[in-house]
């Protein structure tokens, strides 16, 4: 077959023009998401900070021990640790349950849905200032109905209080991202025929047990990719914690991110601040990635 | 009878359960909204006032004369429409060619773009800091448009792709047939059809950029440039002898109302959106 | 022969003509610069500009070519600091002029920020400014800051308790222990000592007061050898810690902050307070239940040591990016001058950074103590003028805070502190 050297066959025209369409969007994805990575990994072998002027010096592994020592980096991370554990477990709960909801027969479910919605469409700062209104210790609305109900005698200081202070932003954080895993569940709610409730209802189940033996197993998948989703975000949390307490009283409420960023843009400490994204970046893929390969069994076991 | 098993007794809890959501969704907003029209002694009477004695707009006054505060609205829409836009121009034939085209590394491409939305900012804050130092870009919106576009790529181009997939073929064959190129057929054919899809991602990827914080917060140094979530946030701290939380409230209250705005007549669009993007992916 | 006349001609005007334009664009550009007048821009607390709004009005009254536009920051100076030093890292900052605290100045120095004062300022005028407020200006040698505004940490103690109980204000820390008990046993004072143990800057600065009773040093800034593991500096942590232990201080104190520990000395519910200068004027308002019934002095201090101040204070320097050196030069003059200190002293009470205020009639007149505050400036010793203070800082908040809520061992905390530290100090390649 002749094939002329300046013409493409069709499928190659079509590969070309792929490819094509496809590079813009690639090479956003390689400088905004990539490169950073790459970059911090490469600058987290070098000291980089006031000390040297901010210019680059070789340190090799300097960062890394410094961190093995640094106090403040393990209680930030079980700080954020605890956040994301307690905030994701609430919101998968409440979210379920909201999602078993918004999936029956009523009227005005539409919207009932829109209303529910409304928290995670809204800004995580401005949200954050509100909360902060709420607990506020003098004229908080929070400590006014506490003490209306009798629990508590006097205003509590939930934001300047290093044990309450994680909680305030664990609320806000619940108020704010339960809807969206209700709406992911309520997408897998949907996706479950009706014929296998009445079968099994017809086999003498009550709901509590349909609930546990059908909807349960079939929405794991969906509840997995939930959780997932929302357990990088929570761990990531850094708005929602700055605007609130900034990171105290105290860093009682300090997380990795809060650290990185003051690392960073207060005390100029590349190199370390490079080396806390590495270590917060390779912690996170691997629990990504264990979340991905137990969505993957998942999967594998309901086809 | 299933009916009857659905007796007053579960119903009644049905109810409550509703009740209570729309309680718990309303009630941060409501009390925002309430805080917003009080006037200061209201705002810190102890105990605390509920509803206001008299209404009052004055602190929606101060934020827009004492604040340049729709500058701020001007900036925050300036960077999400900017950006949305061009996330849509750059992620639906991206979309398209996954979907449709058979390349090599289809599948490398997909899941990079599904793992890198697990990606938290912070982690992409020190590499971006330095680009923009770099390249000159502080007070400069590009610093915001370009990750803004970036971090809605994804999502842009799981939905359209789902959406894509579940295009009949025989239009594109028909095209083909017709002698159309892959560009004509995108642009003549398809994208009049996309249409609603294009909304629908749109609207996601606007949320995100108006929300957005970290980047905001740090790129842009220059008042008059700063979007609504970072001069919202650094509102509070600056009065002389209170924090002004009439005022706050105010900012909340305009800054969050184009998204409940967006919210109320997009619900069903947000939804559908967010479970392609999520569940299909 | 015409022709050529003609087009000569026309060339004439046409030169002539450019050159009109020329004149016309040069003298219009030389308008365009000097007719608006030079703008500058400062970013300080909303508290500072609020006060400062009549110092403006005279700088602009007596330069004006210069228009100063002073920006409301947070009240928060941590946020202040952040503010200045991410527009600063950005560049195009938006800031001519630098408003800082004493302990951000190596930091923005070090980091090339800003611009070298060292030949700027006549060494006359340099020679009235108070020794360490003009040290807190200077790294590495050079000047990069004009003092404006001095602080230093103070006890203040219930002059008419310790008359009543027939006893001497303390000199040492083993009095002032014991003359806490005698006054909360008399039933004259609930609580003796009141202090900030929050973990915050303010926790650092009380520290520094305590370290140099007992002659201990956080860092040596020649050597940058770290002194937070030595005997001393335990020492002082374990009279913090034992304080709360001893009833002296109230349990909460470790969460306090300066107007915390204020409302309790001003409600008249504790003989002694660790503050700064600030509280004074409002102690003694007219609607102050401790009104007149207060002194002031040093820290206390070991016998056979002397006690030293922690100095705080604020002043201005230039950004290195600014266009316009001369006018910002100007207007750090302008603040650092004795008129405007005498001003913004008469408003609101703050300590000046100049020798020759301390002796001026109208400034004492209207602040009696200050006769004696400038002594304690003299002898104030800086927080560690070390680029990464910040970090340091945080590092003894942490530990410190950690040993006075008894969640680790004074001798515990401080190891760990002092080994950070020097990890910290120790990675300059």
């Amino acid at each position: 077959m002749l094939k002329s050297p300046g013409k493409l066959n069709l499928q190659q025209q079509e590969q070309r023009t792929g490819w094509l369409l496809l590079a813009p969007a690639l090479l956003l994805l390689l400088l905004v998401y990539v490169y950073p990575i790459l970059r911090s990994f490469w600058l987290s072998f070098y000291s980089q900070n006031l000390g040297t002027e901010l210019k680059p010096l070789f340190a090799g592994l300097d960062n890394y021990q410094r961190m093995a020592i640094d106090g403040r980096f393990w209680e930030s991370l079980a700080n954020t640790s605890f956040f994301t554990l307690v905030s994701v477990t609430l919101e998968l709960g409440l979210g379920l349950g909201m999602a078993l909801v918004l999936n029956q027969a009523f009227r005005g479910r539409g919207v009932v849905r829109t209303v529910a919605l409304l928290p995670w469409a809204l800004p995580t700062a401005l949200i954050a200032t509100t909360w902060t209104w709420i607990f506020n210790d003098q004229f908080g609305v929070w400590n006014d109905l506490l003490q209306r109900l009798g629990l508590i005698q006097t205003g509590v200081n939930w934001l300047g209080d290093p044990g309450w202070a994680i909680w305030t932003v664990i609320a806000a954080d619940v108020w704010k991202t339960t809807p969206f895993i209700a709406i992911l569940l309520l997408a897998g709610l949907q996706s479950i025929s009706a014929d296998f409730y009445e079968a099994h209802a017809l086999d003498g189940a009550s709901p509590i047990q349909s609930f546990f033996q059908i909807t349960l197993p079939l929405l794991l998948p969906q509840i997995v990719i939930a959780a997932l989703f929302r357990f990088a975000q929570a761990f990531g949390i850094f708005d929602l914690v700055q605007v609130m307490t900034g990171g105290g009283p105290g860093g009682a409420t300090e997380t990795v991110s809060i650290y990185i960023y003051a690392t960073i843009m207060r005390y100029l400490d590349f190199g370390y601040g490079a080396a806390l994204v590495v270590v917060t970046f390779a912690g996170l893929g691997l629990a990504v990635l264990l979340g991905a390969w137990s969505l993957s069994q998942l999967r594998r076991g309901a086809s | 009878m299933a009916n009857s098993a659905r007796s007053t007794a579960p119903r009644l809890g049905l109810w409550l359960a509703v009740g209570l959501i729309l309680l718990l969704s309303l009630a941060p907003i409501l009390w925002q909204l309430l805080t917003s029209l009080k006037t200061t002694a209201d705002i810190t009477a102890i105990p605390n006032v509920y509803f206001p004695r008299q209404l009052t707009l004055e602190h929606y006054i101060d934020i827009f004369q004492r604040q340049p505060f729709l500058r701020y609205m001007l900036n925050s829409a300036f960077v999400a429409v900017v950006s949305t836009l061009l996330c849509l121009l750059i992620g639906t034939p991206a979309a398209y060619v996954l979907a449709r085209l058979k390349l090599p590394g289809e599948q490398i491409i997909l899941t990079g773009v599904l793992i890198v939305t697990l990606f938290p900012y912070i982690l992409l804050f020190l590499g971006l800091l330095e680009l923009v130092r770099n390249f000159g870009l502080a007070n400069n919106y590009l610093a915001l448009i370009v990750p803004y576009t970036a971090i809605n790529l994804p999502l842009t181009i799981l939905v359209m792709r789902s959406f894509f997939q579940q295009l009949p073929h025989e239009l594109e064959d028909a095209a083909r047939v017709e002698g159309y190129s892959t560009a004509q057929m995108l642009l003549q054919i398809l994208l009049p059809l996309t249409t609603p899809a294009l909304v629908t991602t749109g609207i996601l990827a606007f949320i995100a950029a108006w929300n957005e914080f970290i980047f905001a917060l740090t790129f842009i140094t220059r008042d008059s440039m700063k979007t609504v979530p970072v001069a919202v946030a650094q509102l509070s701290g600056t009065a002389v002898f209170e924090v002004p939380y009439g005022a706050l409230a105010a900012a909340t209250v305009v800054g969050t109302l184009p998204l409940v705005l967006l919210v109320l007549l997009f619900q069903r669009r947000i939804v559908q959106g967010l479970t392609a993007g999520a569940v299909k992916g | 022969m015409p022709v050529f006349r003609v087009r000569n001609w026309l060339r004439r005007i046409l030169l002539t003509g450019l050159a009109a334009i020329c004149c016309g664009l040069v003298l219009w550009g030389q308008l365009g610069r000097t007719q608006p007048p030079v703008h500058l821009t400062m970013l300080t607390s909303a508290l500072d500009a609020a006060q400062g709004q009549s110092l403006v009005a005279v700088f602009e009254a007596q330069n004006p070519d210069i228009k100063l536009d002073v920006v409301e920051g947070p009240n928060a100076s941590n946020l202040i600091e952040d503010l200045y030093t991410s527009s600063f890292l950005l560049g195009d900052s938006p800031y001519d002029l630098v408003m800082m605290d004493v302990v951000w100045l190596p930091k923005f120095a070090a980091a090339g920020w800003l611009l070298d004062l060292t030949d700027k300022i006549p060494a006359a005028d340099l020679a009235d400014f108070m020794l360490p407020d003009l040290e807190g200006g200077r790294y590495n040698g050079k000047l990069y800051r004009l003092p404006v505004r001095s602080d230093a940490q103070l006890l203040y103690y219930r002059q008419d308790w310790l008359e009543q109980a027939g006893l001497a204000p303390p000199e040492t820390f083993g009095d002032l222990v014991a003359v806490s008990k005698d006054l909360q046993q008399a039933n004259l004072a609930q609580w003796g000592y009141v202090w900030q143990g929050r973990q915050f800057e303010g926790l650092a600065a009380v520290f520094v007061d305590i370290l140099a009773g007992f002659g201990g040093y956080w860092v040596n800034p020649e050597q940058l050898e770290v002194g937070l593991d030595r005997p001393e500096a335990i020492q002082a942590v374990e009279f913090l810690r034992g304080t709360i232990d001893q009833g002296i201080s109230p349990a909460g104190v470790s969460n306090y902050q300066h107007e915390d520990a204020r409302r309790l000395f001003q409600q008249g519910k504790t003989a002694f307070m660790h503050n700064w200068p600030y509280a004074y004027p409002l102690g003694n308002a007219e609607d102050s239940p401790v009104k007149g019934k207060f002194g002031i002095r040093q820290m206390v201090h070991q016998p056979g040591l002397s006690s030293a101040s922690c100095l705080g204070g604020w002043g201005i320097g230039i950004a290195k990016q600014t266009a316009h050196p001369e006018a910002a030069l100007r207007a750090v003059q302008f603040y650092a001058s004795p008129q405007a200190q005498r001003l913004s002293i008469l408003d609101n009470g703050y300590l000046p950074t100049r020798r020759s205020l301390y002796a001026d009639p109208e400034v004492l007149a209207k602040y009696p103590y200050f006769a004696g505050m400038s002594t304690v400036v003299e002898n104030a010793v800086l927080r560690p003028p070390i680029a990464q203070y910040a970090q340091a800082s945080d590092i003894l908040q942490r530990y410190l805070s950690a040993a006075i809520t008894q969640r680790m061992s004074p001798a515990a905390a401080m190891q760990a502190a002092a080994t950070e530290t020097r990890a910290l100090l120790e990675r300059r390649g």
